[in-house]
C-alpha cells in the first residue's frame, strides 16, 4: 500500500466523540421516544386542557354575570343557581343583537325569571361582541352600583382565560370564576381529541390564548 | 463564534424566516381557500342557512325568490339561547319583505358536533318532503368545505344542489378582516372547523 492511499484511510476515520451516536442507537432511541410519548401524550394533553379551567372557590360577591354565547343556557342556570344560593345581589346579562327582532340577552333575561329571579335583580349590559367588551361593560355597571366584586360564570374551558381578561380590564374589581361544570354535552377535557365537538373548544380556545397574551384583536 | 457555528446560526435564521413569510402568506390566504364561487339555480326549495348578526343574506333570500329560484323558503337555525331559534325570526323578516307566509317555514337543528350531521339531517328532510332539488345559502367563509359535504349526502339522496352566498356577505366579511375580531375569528373558525372534519370519520 502507498504511502498516500494510508494517510488518506487515516484521515477518514471518525475522530472519537463522547456525542456521536450510531445508527443502531438511534434507531433504538426514536422507537423508545415513541413509545414514551405513546403513553405520555394522553395524560399530558388531558392535563393542558385541565389547564385551561379556573375554579374559584364560591365566596359571596356583589354580582354574577353568565358570559354570552350561552347556546346550551348552561350558564344562565348555573348563574341562578349562585344567586339562589345567596352568592349574589344581582345577575348582569349581556349578549348580542340580531338585526331582525331578537337579543341574545332578552333571551337570558327571560330564561333568569322562568328560574324565578325577580326581573329588579337583573341587570342589562351593554352590547357585548367579545370577552373584552364584556368586562368592560360590567366594570362601567360595577362603578354606577358601587359593587367591588363579581362572579363570572363561563364554560370551562372559557373559565381561566375569561378571569385572565376581566382581571387584566377591569382592574380595581375582584372577580371569581365559577365555570360550568366540564362534563357532556358541553365539554370534557379528558381524551377531548377523541370528540369532534371538544377537540374544537380545545384548540379554538389555545389560539384565543396567543391571541389574548399578543393583545390581538379584541 | 467560529465560521461553522455562524454558517449553522444563518441557516436557522433563513429557515425560520421561511416558515413565517409561509404562515403569513397561509393566513393572508385563508379566504379565497374557504370561499368558493357562489352558484345559483332554479330549486324546489330554498335553505337559508345564513342567519347571522353579522349578516343581511335575509334581503338576498327575498330577491333569490322574487327571482323565481325557488317557490319555498325553510329558515334553518340550531339554538342560540334560551328557546330562541334565529331562524324564527328571520321567517318573519322575510315575510315583511314580501315573501307569502305559507312558502316560508322554519327549521329547527338540534345540537350536532360538525356540519356533516347538520347536512345528512338537511337532505333527510328536503328527501321526505318530496324535494329534488335544493338550493342552499350558506355563509361564504363556509362555503368550499360546506359545498363538498353538501354535494356528497344530497348527491346520495338523490337531490340536484346549487351553493350560494349573498355578495354583501363576502364584501363584508373580507373587507379589512385581519384587522376585525368577529371577521378574523370566523375566517380562523371555519378553517379549524374544515382542517379538523377531515380527522373525524363522521364529519367528513
Amino acid at each position: 500500500m502507498a504511502v498516500g492511499e494510508q494517510s488518506s484511510q487515516t484521515k477518514l476515520k471518525r475522530p472519537f466523540s463522547p456525542f456521536y451516536i450510531g445508527w443502531g442507537k438511534r434507531l433504538f432511541l426514536g422507537i423508545s421516544g415513541l413509545v414514551v410519548l405513546y403513553f405520555l401524550a394522553p395524560p399530558a394533553l388531558t392535563a393542558g386542557a385541565r389547564w385551561l379551567i379556573r375554579e374559584d372557590g364560591l365566596a359571596p360577591a356583589d354580582v354574577v354575570m353568565p358570559l354570552g354565547g350561552d347556546a346550551r343556557s348552561l350558564r344562565v342556570r348555573k348563574a341562578a343557581t349562585l344567586y339562589q344560593q345567596g352568592l349574589a345581589k344581582k345577575i348582569a346579562v349581556s349578549g348580542v343583537p340580531y338585526t331582525w327582532g331578537f337579543h341574545s340577552r332578552d333571551a337570558a333575561k327571560r330564561y333568569l325569571i322562568v328560574l324565578g329571579v325577580p326581573e329588579a335583580d337583573i341587570l342589562e349590559l351593554n352590547d357585548s361582541w367579545h370577552t373584552r367588551g364584556e368586562a368592560l361593560n360590567l366594570a362601567e355597571v360595577m362603578r354606577q352600583h358601587g359593587f367591588k366584586s363579581a362572579i363570572i360564570v363561563t364554560s370551562p374551558y372559557h373559565s381561566r382565560r375569561a378571569l385572565y381578561t376581566f382581571r387584566r380590564t377591569a382592574a380595581g374589581f375582584t372577580f371569581y370564576s365559577a365555570p360550568v361544570p366540564a362534563e357532556s354535552p358541553e365539554w370534557r377535557p379528558e381524551r377531548w381529541w377523541s370528540r369532534r365537538g371538544d377537540m374544537e373548544h380545545t384548540v379554538r380556545e389555545v389560539i384565543s390564548w396567543g391571541n389574548t397574551l399578543v393583545g390581538g384583536l379584541q | 463564534m467560529n465560521a461553522k457555528r455562524r454558517r449553522r446560526v444563518r441557516r436557522w435564521l433563513i429557515a425560520l424566516a421561511a416558515l413565517v413569510i409561509l404562515a403569513l402568506a397561509g393566513f393572508s390566504a385563508l379566504p379565497w381557500v374557504l370561499i368558493a364561487p357562489a352558484e345559483t339555480a332554479p330549486s324546489d326549495v330554498l335553505l337559508h342557512l345564513a342567519i347571522d348578526p353579522h349578516s343581511d343574506s335575509n334581503l338576498y333570500v327575498a330577491q333569490l325568490y322574487q327571482q323565481g329560484m325557488a317557490k319555498k323558503v325553510v329558515c334553518v337555525s340550531s339554538q342560540v339561547a334560551w328557546e330562541t331559534y334565529p331562524a324564527d325570526y328571520a321567517v318573519r323578516h322575510l315575510m315583511t319583505l314580501n315573501i307569502p307566509e305559507e312558502d316560508l317555514s322554519a327549521l329547527h337543528l338540534p345540537f350536532t358536533d360538525c356540519g356533516a350531521e347538520d347536512v345528512q339531517y338537511l337532505a333527510e328532510y328536503v328527501k321526505s318532503r318530496g324535494g329534488k332539488s335544493a338550493l342552499l345559502v350558506v355563509d361564504p367563509s363556509g362555503s368550499r368545505a360546506g359545498r363538498r359535504l353538501i354535494e356528497k349526502y344530497f348527491g346520495r339522496a338523490g337531490i340536484r344542489v346549487a351553493v350560494t352566498y349573498s355578495p354583501r356577505d363576502k364584501q363584508e366579511l373580507l373587507h379589512d378582516w385581519w384587522r376585525t375580531h368577529w371577521k378574523a375569528q370566523r375566517i380562523v373558525v371555519s378553517a379549524i372547523g374544515s382542517a379538523l372534519d377531515l380527522l373525524y370519520p363522521q364529519c367528513r
